[in-house]
């Protein structure tokens, strides 16, 4: 292992950049605040991107290690402690002025504040509270910051942090507990859920005593609730999920059952003083405003797409996230022990997670919905919203004119944006295909499921499964051919059909 | 029955589009058979037959007439379309801004969601188009520090709508203590904001746009630094150029810090 505590500090960002980059959140959302006189920053609730990598994700927030020093040895992890790479630290000065001199040249939109173990969890998480109480105090920073709550640190330590971020985040690395132990033994499912739930009752707390500050529930809260639905985050669910801790956090490993999967270890209060730092100078952002999110890792270890959405389901509903990640997983160790796909990042099967996410969040899906223990994996050529409606053909086609907000949610093609349109826009009168199409439908998948004043768009069309999925699936529709009324859809065959047999 | 096209001629500005929407309107004539035509200085017309073709003078009172009926007639939502669309460049915006306006004292507020009529879907799709390009400039421009003691930071720009009120407005937020130059290179106009929370927009002379051009590339060892990150945040397994340009147009790189080359 090669120390290199005094190299320049292009060298330190370049390192300790790089061994952040793994982490896949780079949000600058869910909170919204105006700036202060005097002070550097403002956070819109939106977010902003500032640029988008090589790689094409965006970069919104300075993501770096504090340190990539670590006592842990987590299999997956470029920074495990038996590799050997350069190791090096910032000092929390040079952090916040990377941070005020890159935020006034709006190259990013604040600070994003993770960091290997050094010493101990409680020493790092001391040394990342430090840096935020200089960046918010002392050089008067109002901008967005996020940071980690390093699994082990105390409590206390935890809540210091929280009132400086904007948004914490606890990485659960692996959705069974028996992944982690395997390939994060440092780490263990309490570790990670303790702080967790430590920061969702805080969140409550602040909310009840100081009000949003600027902060919004999270997008699964607010699709719960227009759906009619019993909600996370409000005290009474909270309770409720601390009862019913029977079904939750995980799914069933069926081969070895754990009970660790479970949420009833993490014995936290919800209710009462989980905040205990009341009497600090500054309460005016609240505690963690922006809310909670957390990381997944992906393809590292051999779970299903099932159980990876069912987990992502419990985390909305019992812990009040407002996102889950996915990180397709890169085998930077080359250890052989871990399940990759051809060496190659599982880039598609992420991008199916994402999409399930979203039908999640804001579509009002339930994790059953999409996939089922019969069926554990997405379908690799249609994406789930097509996926479920091809096997829900009951419920179609939808009339555009006259069918409910949740309806017309679920045809695929029609997103949150242009349902609320068409709501809108019919109050003043009826719709065409045409003007589905400027209003943002993607007719290329729609068509199949909609009818506007009682015709589909075209008469050749059936509301049938296989003639859909044959349309959706090949690059050449019957529309593009332009087929009419009397195409046939049999399998040709030279002998019956050109009577080839009678010569 | 059928009659001649009226076509309103008027000065290429929000002022001159929303005078001709004035006269328009009074004349009385049936918004079937007018059509406003804004005169670009660079752009030839042709001239079509049997229309009737009226110049508009621009008066300010007029179109601040116009402003305040939309708002107090229709809705405030109606309001900031108008003046969203008078920000692009488009030359039909005084044609649909004067059919929007028509549809709206007919309908009433609901008119802003009517997407089904022709002239609301495309006053949708300008306001959409010009906050977008807001948006991207919020998210791509960059700040060079070209002066210390005090610090002064500036930016250049090369929009297609003339978005700098908007983008200056997000920055004198967020930056209230700062002293800082926006230049808009296409409309040759340029915001200015000072530390004590002054701010002014300028149409700039000849002489302010040399001077403000030779500073755009001035700034200490944080670009350098800035791009050591930019650099390094990327994930090799990842790699992907067509995301990035999907995300990240190239015509919005000419003065982002990480892509420009190294002198």
């Amino acid at each position: 292992m090669i120390l290199e505590l005094n190299s320049a500090l292009s060298d330190k960002l370049r390192i300790l950049s790089a061994a952040a980059k793994y982490d896949v959140a780079c949000t600058s959302s869910g909170v919204s605040r105006k700036s202060k006189k005097g002070e550097l920053g403002a956070a819109e609730a939106a977010g902003i991107c500032h640029s988008f990598a090589a790689d094409g994700r965006c970069v919104s927030l300075l993501k770096i290690l504090f340190t990539n020093e670590c006592i842990f040895n987590c299999k997956y992890c470029i920074n495990r402690c038996s590799n050997d790479v350069p190791r090096t630290s910032f000092t929390p000065d040079e952090i916040c002025q990377l941070t005020m001199e890159f935020y006034r040249r709006n190259y990013i939109e604040g600070l994003f504040l993770s960091s290997g173990v050094m010493q101990s969890p409680d020493y790092t998480m001391e040394l990342i509270c430090e840096t935020l109480r200089k960046l918010r105090i002392e050089y008067k920073f109002n901008g967005y910051v996020h940071c980690k709550a390093i699994p082990g640190a105390s409590p206390g330590l935890v809540e210091m942090a929280g009132w400086y971020a904007d948004r914490m985040s606890v990485n659960l690395e692996l959705p069974t507990e028996a992944g982690l132990r395997e390939l994060a033994p440092n780490k263990t499912r309490k570790n990670i859920l303790t702080p967790m739930r430590q920061i969702q009752a805080g969140m409550a707390e602040s909310r009840a005593v100081l009000g949003m500050k600027g902060g919004n529930q999270s997008s699964y809260w607010y699709t719960q609730k227009r759906m009619g639905r019993s909600l996370p985050g409000s005290n009474e669910s909270l309770e409720s999920a601390a009862r019913y801790t029977s079904s939750n956090i995980t799914v069933e490993n069926k081969d070895n059952n754990i009970n660790e999967n479970s949420i009833t270890d993490v014995s936290i209060k919800t209710k009462g003083n989980v905040l205990a730092q009341w009497n600090r100078n500054d309460t005016s952002r609240g505690f963690v405003p922006a809310g909670q999110s957390t990381q997944i890792i992906i393809g590292a270890t051999g779970e299903s797409d099932y159980q990876i959405l069912s987990v992502t389901e419990a985390l909305y509903q019992k812990f009040d996230l407002k996102r889950v990640f996915y990180s397709a997983f890169v085998n930077v160790n080359n250890d052989s022990s871990l399940v990759v796909n051809g060496g190659q990042p599982p880039l598609h099967r992420e991008h199916r997670l994402y999409q399930a996410d979203w039908l999640l969040r804001y579509y009002g899906f339930a994790a059953g919905e999409i996939l089922s223990e019969n069926r554990p994996f997405f379908n690799t050529y249609l994406d789930p919203k097509c996926d479920w409606a091809l096997g829900h053909m009951e419920y179609f086609p939808v009339e555009i004119n006259t069918a409910p907000y949740n309806t017309l949610l679920r045809v695929p093609g029609i997103g949150i944006k242009s349902a609320g349109r068409i709501v809108n826009a019919r109050k003043t009168g009826r719709l065409d295909f045409n003007s589905l199409k400027k209003m943002g439908v993607v007719l290329k998948r729609a068509i199949y499921f909609i009818t506007c004043n009682g015709r589909m768009m075209y008469d050749f069309l059936k509301v049938e499964e296989d003639y859909i999925t044959r349309n959706l699936v090949s690059g050449e529709t019957d529309i593009v051919k332009g087929f009419g009324d009397n195409i046939t859809y049999k399998q040709l065959t030279l002998f019956d059909d050109f009577q080839i047999g009678k010569i | 029955m059928e009659k001649p096209v009226r076509i309103y001629q008027c000065e290429n500005s929000p002022d001159g589009i929303l005078s001709a929407v004035f006269e328009a309107g009074v004349s009385g004539y049936g918004h079937n058979y007018i059509k406003i035509q804004p005169l670009a200085t660079d752009y030839i017309y042709n001239i079509e037959l049997f229309s009737e073709y009226i110049k508009v003078e621009t008066s300010g009172k007029k179109a601040e007439n116009v402003l305040k009926t939309i708002e107090s007639r229709i809705s405030y939502e109606a309001y900031f379309f108008v003046m969203s669309v008078l920000l692009s460049e488009d030359e039909d915006r005084g044609n649909v801004i004067y059919q929007f306006v028509t549809y709206g004292f007919t309908i009433g507020p609901g008119v802003t969601k009517a997407l089904q009529l022709e002239c609301v879907a495309r006053i949708f799709e300008i306001k959409r188009r010009v906050h977008n390009e807001a948006h991207f400039y919020k998210e791509f421009i960059r700040f060079h520090e070209v002066k210390k003691d005090p610090p002064v930071l500036m930016a250049g720009i090369e929009p297609k709508n003339r978005i700098l009120t908007l983008v200056t407005a997000h920055f004198e937020d967020r930056f209230n203590a700062e002293y800082f130059i926006i230049y808009d290179k296409s409309h040759k106009e340029a915001s200015f904001h000072s530390a004590d929370g002054n701010c002014m927009i300028r149409i700039l002379t000849q002489e302010e746009e040399n001077r403000l051009d030779s500073l755009l590339d001035i700034d200490g060892k944080y670009p350098d630094l800035w791009k050591v990150f930019f650099e390094a945040i990327a994930v090799e397994e990842r790699k992907n150029y067509k995301l990035q340009r999907g995300n990240l147009a190239l015509h919005y790189r000419k003065y982002m810090t990480e892509f420009m080359e190294n002198n």
